[in-house]
């Protein structure tokens, strides 16, 4: 009896233990080795200790509350394996240290055909982090940085290091260091990410062939940095209120043979900033309230700008460095719409006004020369000081576009000119006499 | 109290504090509908900029002809000799009378922005601190410009001579003054720019905008040269501060040094 009763207590007590439950807490790893290949881990609501290392091909499950915390010390998740699969979870807790010989990241990806999606990623260097790793999907994913105060200290939320074909999609990414980093990367898309507050919302370099479509970038230092990339797609993004003194929305750094159609440039410093780049094609674009629309420096040649939309800014064009050669502001009898601050005829209603718009300025020596000219984009004062200097004959041609777009008309307007007239179309015919007391006899009726 | 009684009053039967009123009220919901089309994220901020980038053209001018016509009025009515009689002396009375009008003109348009945070709520994500930034910025550029207009109105002897003044004063800081600065450019080295920096946040237009765009983190100051950083050598609030005391000392003193007693149609 005694034996029984002490056996029965034994196992009450290993029963109220729980002991799957510690052991996962306690050593995710040793889960992750004692299952087999192909299997499918599912996490509770509760924080697991990192680091872990992922060595075979696997699906692991988290829930709301499923945090892996990593010790510091390197990278949070390595995946080692392909065809791995993560999902909702929080990682935490990568290492900082820039000293070390490599670059750590909530997860380092170093195999293809993985997919990482609704995972939040906070206090780690790099967010995820793409080494050789070909064929991934990444979505769905949010990444916090520590803020725009912290640049050097923090990686990027997305870094892709000579990895092609991967899959970004709808991924959020905060106040990192560069939001998306491609590093000799080729053929990779992005569609759908939301990334703000970071230096770089989207920094290429040496990376080719790559497609972006309808990003949101806000409020960054720069939108978006193409860097010796060539043959990019970048489609219907969004720039916006990327806005400090050095900010822009896309900047072409030695970047060739782009193709930029349907994005908007919205309220940026410089909506575009194009600097010995070549063979762009700039097309259909919204380049709307900047401060300077389009920011093109001599050493950049045979861009062609068609069907964009381009008008509210303070300085439409400027170019800088002397004339650039060849760059073209229409195509096959197609130029630009450059909004009501260059009223046009179009006397045959075809779309196209019937004689060249061209932009004077005598603003590029100054920008060119001194820096702090930026502050004052902003001021009325510009006006003046470009009417002024426009009488004494020291501008220049910004752009000339010989056959700009007759600007699309607002519905909006003219609705609301037909009501106006309709409003006062009435008060003629029904209500003179009212009108004559309220304005005329000084309000007497007789 | 009594002054702030006393100007309510006579604001409240004029017509001029209603008129600034309603225009910002006007601009600032015009300025909404225009938005409803932001549908992505910041809107927020980009609406606030946009808002603050229209209404700065009607503050300060309105600002200006509140605070002159309040002062000037007294010159015109006599009472400004009654209230002068007694024991206040000049400086008290502009102490007191811009009390009152910081009051009256100060609290209906704080309380219509708080009405209009209720507005955007239905329309976009808040971010509470940059909307109290935003209002903050717009309660200085009023003070700034209530000041002035007091003083134009303590030492104009006309009502052309105010309208002369306020649309001078205006035209300065809207032009002239960045003007001035945009001429001088060429010649600022990394010696001087501090003198330049001073000149430039002289202007309450520059300081406020400024203070707002940095205060809510949509103008980033990173990756500065030596240049910019010698520019920027305090923070934006502080630049802010310094234009607040300088011109409502000045404008005080102005109004103190050069005030007229008498004033005439």
């Amino acid at each position: 009896m005694k034996k029984l009763t002490l056996f029965s207590f034994v196992f009450f007590l290993l029963f109220l233990m729980n002991p799957e439950k510690n052991m996962a807490a306690e050593n995710l790893q040793a889960i992750i080795d004692s299952m087999k290949e192909g299997a499918v881990l599912k996490l509770e609501n509760k924080t697991y200790e990192g680091n872990i290392v992922i060595n075979k091909s696997m699906t692991i499950i988290g829930s709301d509350k499923t945090v892996i915390k990593g010790d510091g010390s390197g990278n949070v998740i390595s995946i080692k394996s392909p065809n791995v699969k993560l999902s909702r979870l929080t990682v935490t807790g990568s290492s900082m240290d820039r000293n070390s010989s490599e670059e750590y990241a909530g997860i380092k990806v170093y195999t293809n055909n993985n997919t990482i999606e609704h995972i939040n990623i906070r206090h780690s260097f790099h967010g995820i982090y793409l080494s050789q790793a070909h064929d991934n999907k990444i979505r769905y994913n949010h990444i916090q940085g520590m803020g725009k105060g912290e640049i050097a200290a923090q990686g990027n939320g997305l870094h892709v290091y000579y990895a092609n074909n991967n899959l970004l999609e709808k991924n959020t990414i905060e106040g990192t260091r560069d939001g998306m980093f491609f590093d000799y990367a080729n053929n990779n898309h992005s569609y759908g990410n939301n990334i703000s507050n970071t230096r770089y919302g989207l920094h290429y370099m040496y990376s080719d062939e790559n497609t972006f479509k309808k990003n949101i970038f806000t409020m960054n230092t720069g939108g978006a940095a193409i860097m010796n990339s060539n043959h990019l797609k970048l489609e219907d993004n969004q720039f916006i209120v990327n806005y400090g003194n050095q900010s822009f929305g896309l900047l072409l750094l030695q970047a060739n043979d782009n193709y930029i159609a349907g994005n908007t440039f919205y309220m940026n410093q410089r909506g575009l900033y194009i600097d010995q780049a070549t063979r762009n094609t700039i097309m259909g674009n919204r380049i709307i309230q900047n401060q300077i629309g389009i920011e093109l420096w001599a050493s950049s040649n045979e861009q062609i700008f068609t069907l964009n939309r381009i008008s509210e800014n303070t300085i439409p064009v400027v170019t800088l460095g002397g004339q650039g050669a060849r760059n073209s502001w229409s195509k096959n009898g197609k130029g630009n719409d450059w909004g009501p601050a260059f009223p046009l005829t179009d006397l045959n209603q075809d779309g196209i006004g019937d004689f060249p718009v061209s932009y004077h300025s005598s603003l590029h020596q100054l920008i060119e020369d001194q820096e702090l000219t930026n502050l004052f984009l902003k001021s009325p004062a510009i006006k003046i000081f470009e009417k002024i200097n426009a009488t004494l004959k020291s501008d220049e041609v910004m752009f000339k576009d010989t056959h700009p777009l007759a600007a699309a008309k607002s519905s909006h307007k003219t609705f609301l000119f037909a009501a106006l007239g309709l409003v006062i179309g009435l008060i003629l015919l029904k209500g003179r006499h009212q009108l004559c007391i309220t304005f005329g006899r000084n309000g007497r009726k007789t | 109290m009594h002054y702030i009684w006393k100007e309510w009053k006579e604001n409240i039967r004029g017509k001029g504090l209603w008129l600034s009123l309603s225009i910002i009220v006007l601009i600032s919901v015009s300025i909404l509908f225009r938005s409803s089309a932001l549908s992505f994220d910041k809107g927020f901020y980009v609406l606030l900029i946009n808002l603050f980038d229209t209404i700065i053209y009607f503050i300060p001018i309105l600002c200006l002809f509140i605070g002159a016509f309040s002062i000037f009025q007294e010159k015109e009515q006599k009472t400004l000799i009654m209230l002068l009689t007694k024991k206040d002396n000049y400086a008290s009375f502009l102490a007191r009378k811009s009390l009152g009008l910081y009051t009256v003109v100060l609290v209906p348009l704080i309380t219509w922005f708080f009405l209009y945070l209720l507005l955007l709520k239905f329309n976009l994500q808040l971010d509470i601190k940059g909307y109290s930034i935003f209002v903050l910025a717009i309660v200085c550029l009023s003070l700034v410009f209530l000041q002035m207009g007091a003083a134009i109105g303590s030492f104009s002897r006309s009502r052309m001579q105010i309208i002369g003044y306020t649309i001078f004063v205006w035209f300065y800081f809207f032009f002239l003054h960045d003007f001035i600065l945009l001429s001088f450019l060429p010649d600022v080295t990394h010696e001087n720019v501090k003198l330049f920096s001073a000149g430039y946040f002289l202007n309450p237009l520059q300081a406020v905008r400024m203070f707002l765009e940095t205060g809510m983190g949509v103008y980033s100051f990173g990756h500065m040269s030596r240049l910019l950083q010698a520019f920027m050598w305090t923070k934006p609030a502080s630049f802010l501060l310094g234009n607040l005391v300088f011109w409502l000392a000045v404008s005080f003193g102005t109004a103190i040094v050069f005030s007229r007693k008498e004033g005439y149609e």
